[in-house]
């Protein structure tokens, strides 16, 4: 029988079987896809702390340190108030702090007298305080500079490596994809094969006149297929809700392509080893969180230092979110060259069919 | 109530001997939690280096702005080759030059440090730019530094600037909570959350799917005592998870809120987990097949925590979503937990309390509406 009918007819009755079991596929997506959306949420506390602005001034000196806090660096996301709407809000842990502009700031600093502005911070979280602490400063250099004070020796001159700043949920949402790709296609694959195990018809395998590699071939086909169906549904996603999408779609094709073979892969492997399909998917989550944080997911991991960057280079998530990042923003977030990321996914794809075929035949042994 | 405990225990022994099925509730936010350590990492620091080519009095106490601000860089002092190249391998962020002429310059206010930047994440280059800004303007100014911020205006001390802006900080904690503490003690709810509900859920699916439910309404025990019975276990079963967690918490210092809070920690603990395992018989019952119903349970209890603002912080969302976060329970238990952990009082707790327990009530009624139906109808 040919190896390749084989693989189609496997192929085939894995997608009725899919089919028969809708919900546990369609929630496996949903799992994935809404992670997107929810790693965007963490992406909102990366800039623009909600600060109450209590301005008790209102003069054109007011107005002009208000411009200069608007544009310090995306620092703060300034909303007007009273200041018993600001206390209570801060008593409730809404805003970050509160910025009060005296009565009488634009008379005495044009006079050239100096004015303390009252800054309440809540301080529960030591990187938001950092955050307001630097920003306030950087607003007030700002604010010097343009307003043309004397005495001022020095500024920053900035050149910058890319030249644009990419928003930071759009860079996360991108990253998410890999842990997308790993999580339903490893959650997708592992249940293909602990499915066998659990309705006790691998022995069938052992039975049938066919190999076992065209067999396993044509499931993991048809959970890929599926896979890479939800993987457009969430570049869909991407794009229609942040406005984003790839510069280089073929890469970014490529990309998603090998991550569906590796993972599905990873996931046949975790099926044979854990023989049950509850487990698959909380198991799939529980290993991908770490590992997406090594990925260079927030930031280009080298610059976490050497342990945790030679570390990342033990997972494909690493290459994926290298080349993820090329294909939708342009950016080049590892030091290696985007052709030799590609090239070791490529390789990782090899690595993990080999892998499988060999977990596959020790099974059966 | 022998009944009651009989039924609980029965459930309970039948859980921890589910080992896939304890892996299933406790691998998703044992992976968060690793997550949110290897995330302190990623905030904070940023590798940065420096590059000193000025000789002169400003040169030298810019430099050493910079190298006192260590909360803000991991500096490297490099020459400007190796600095160069250290950017491009992306071993550092970003250069900091403090160029030969600076002095001169500076003397007729034009003093320039250039910042060379690999701003591919908006995230790191905005901390650097905050920072590097902060650095020249201290030096200038040097109240704008973070010792002149708390300890200059607040304390009736106000130094003339050439910004003409001085700012007096006051902080509403005595200390600041250290980013980890911070991010993942909300864990603990997503351990309540997933192992109540997952627990709960598993147990009452499974009766159905094994058709034991008529062998429970054919023994001695009356139905409400059955339901009870059930509920009970769920929360055992989250208790023999959580109790551990805590205990191991607070010896390692991770969990430390004042003595006279930790009965009000225990109680929102135990409101949240009687949510928990009503919400989960309730997807026990709908769902039944055991994979499905980890499904939905887990994404039940991820969709909660991050909604809650386990994972973010709620002030940060959009007004939209900050309403839609209101709806949810966790965002109570997340806030309740933080205020005894973090702060002095415990200004809000009764109504976050008041609002788990009302929502325990609400899931826990449903839940053992539908399994004493379920039994009627076995």
């Amino acid at each position: 029988m040919s190896g390749l009918r084989v693989a189609w007819a496997a192929a085939r009755l894995e997608l009725q079987l899919m089919a028969r079991d809708r919900l546990f596929v369609a929630l496996t997506i949903l799992a994935a896809v809404s992670f997107v959306a929810m790693v965007s949420l963490f992406g909102l506390t990366g800039s623009r702390a909600p600060m109450a602005l209590i301005d008790e001034d209102g003069g054109p000196q007011a107005k002009a340190f208000v411009s200069a806090m608007d544009r310090a660096h995306h620092s703060f996301r300034l909303r007007p108030m009273s200041r018993q709407e600001a206390d209570a809000l801060l008593a409730q842990g809404r805003l970050v702090g509160s910025i009060t502009i005296p009565a009488g700031f634009s008379e005495r600093v044009t006079k050239g007298q100096t004015v303390a502005l009252d800054v309440r911070l809540d301080n529960v979280n030591v990187d938001l305080s950092n955050d307001v602490q630097r920003a306030l400063p950087a607003a007030i250099v700002i604010f010097g500079r343009e307003s043309g004070f004397p005495g001022l020796r020095a500024q920053v001159e900035e050149h910058d490596v890319v030249n644009h700043d990419t928003e930071y949920i759009p860079y996360l949402a991108v990253s998410a994809l890999a842990l997308d790709a790993f999580v339903v296609a490893a959650a997708l694959g592992a249940l293909a094969v602990a499915r066998e195990w659990e309705g006790r018809t691998l022995k069938f395998w052992q039975m049938s006149p066919a190999r076992p590699a065209s067999l396993l071939a044509g499931k993991l086909l048809a959970t890929g297929a599926v896979s890479a169906a939800a993987l457009v549904a969430a570049v869909a996603f991407i794009g229609l809700v942040f406005g984003v999408w790839p510069v280089a779609p073929f890469a970014l094709a490529g990309t998603l392509l090998a991550c569906v073979v590796i993972f599905g892969c990873v996931g046949a492997w975790l099926g044979s080893v854990l023989r049950r399909t509850a487990p698959v998917v909380p198991l799939a989550f529980g290993l991908v969180l770490p590992l997406y944080m090594d990925s260079g997911a927030l930031e280009p991991t080298r610059f976490d230092g050497d342990p945790i960057w030679i570390i990342a280079h033990g997972t494909p998530l690493y290459y994926a979110v290298g080349v993820l990042e090329w294909a939708f923003h342009g950016l080049q977030v590892t030091p290696e060259p985007i052709l030799v990321d590609m090239a070791v996914l490529v390789g990782f794809a090899v690595a993990a069919v080999l892998a499988t075929r060999g977990a596959l035949r020790r099974s059966r042994a | 109530m022998r009944a009651i405990w009989a039924v609980a225990a029965l459930d309970l022994s039948v859980w921890l001997r589910s080992r896939w099925a304890v892996a299933a509730a406790l691998l998703p936010p044992l992976g968060m939690a690793v997550l949110v350590g290897l995330l302190t990492v990623s905030v904070g620091q940023q590798p940065v280096a420096l590059v000193v080519e000025g000789r002169g009095q400003l040169a030298s106490r810019l430099a050493t702005l910079y190298e006192q601000d260590e909360d803000a860089y991991l500096l490297s002092v490099l020459d400007r080759r190796t600095a160069e190249q250290a950017l491009r391998d992306q071993r550092v962020a970003a250069v900091i030059l403090i160029p030969a002429d600076f002095d001169e310059r500076a003397r007729s206010g034009d003093g320039r440090v250039v910042l060379e930047l690999n701003n591919v994440d908006i995230d790191v280059s905005d901390d650097i730019r905050r920072a590097a800004a902060r650095s020249v303007a201290e030096l200038d100014a040097p109240q704008l530094g973070l010792l002149g911020e708390l300890h200059g205006p607040t304390e009736g001390i106000l130094l003339p600037s050439p910004y003409r802006i001085a700012i007096a900080e006051r902080d509403l904690r005595d200390t600041n909570v250290e980013f980890l503490q911070y991010q993942v003690v909300p864990i603990l709810i997503m351990v309540v959350i997933g192992v109540g509900t997952l627990s709960s859920a598993t147990l009452a699916a499974r009766e159905r799917e094994r058709g034991t439910t008529r062998l429970l309404l054919m023994a001695p025990p009356r139905r409400a005592a059955l339901v009870a019975g059930k509920l009970l276990g769920g929360l055992l079963a989250t208790a023999a998870v959580l109790v551990p967690l805590l205990v191991i918490g607070a010896a390692a210092g991770v969990l430390s809120p004042p003595l006279a809070h930790w009965p009000a920690l225990l109680a929102l603990l135990a409101a949240t987990a009687a949510m928990a395992s009503g919400l989960g018989i309730l997807i026990g019952l709908a769902v039944r097949r055991p994979r499905v119903v980890t499904m939905l349970s887990l994404n039940t209890a991820i969709v909660l925590f991050f909604l809650g603002g386990g994972f973010t912080t709620v002030a940060f969302m959009p007004d939209w979503l900050q309403a839609l976060s209101g709806l949810v329970p966790t965002s109570y238990a997340i806030d309740a937990l933080r205020q005894a952990l973090f702060y002095p009082d415990l200004l809000g707790f009764g109504r976050d309390l008041a609002v788990i327990c009302g929502f325990a009530v609400v899931s826990a009624g449903l839940g053992t509406a539908a399994l004493a139906r379920s039994l009627g109808r076995a």
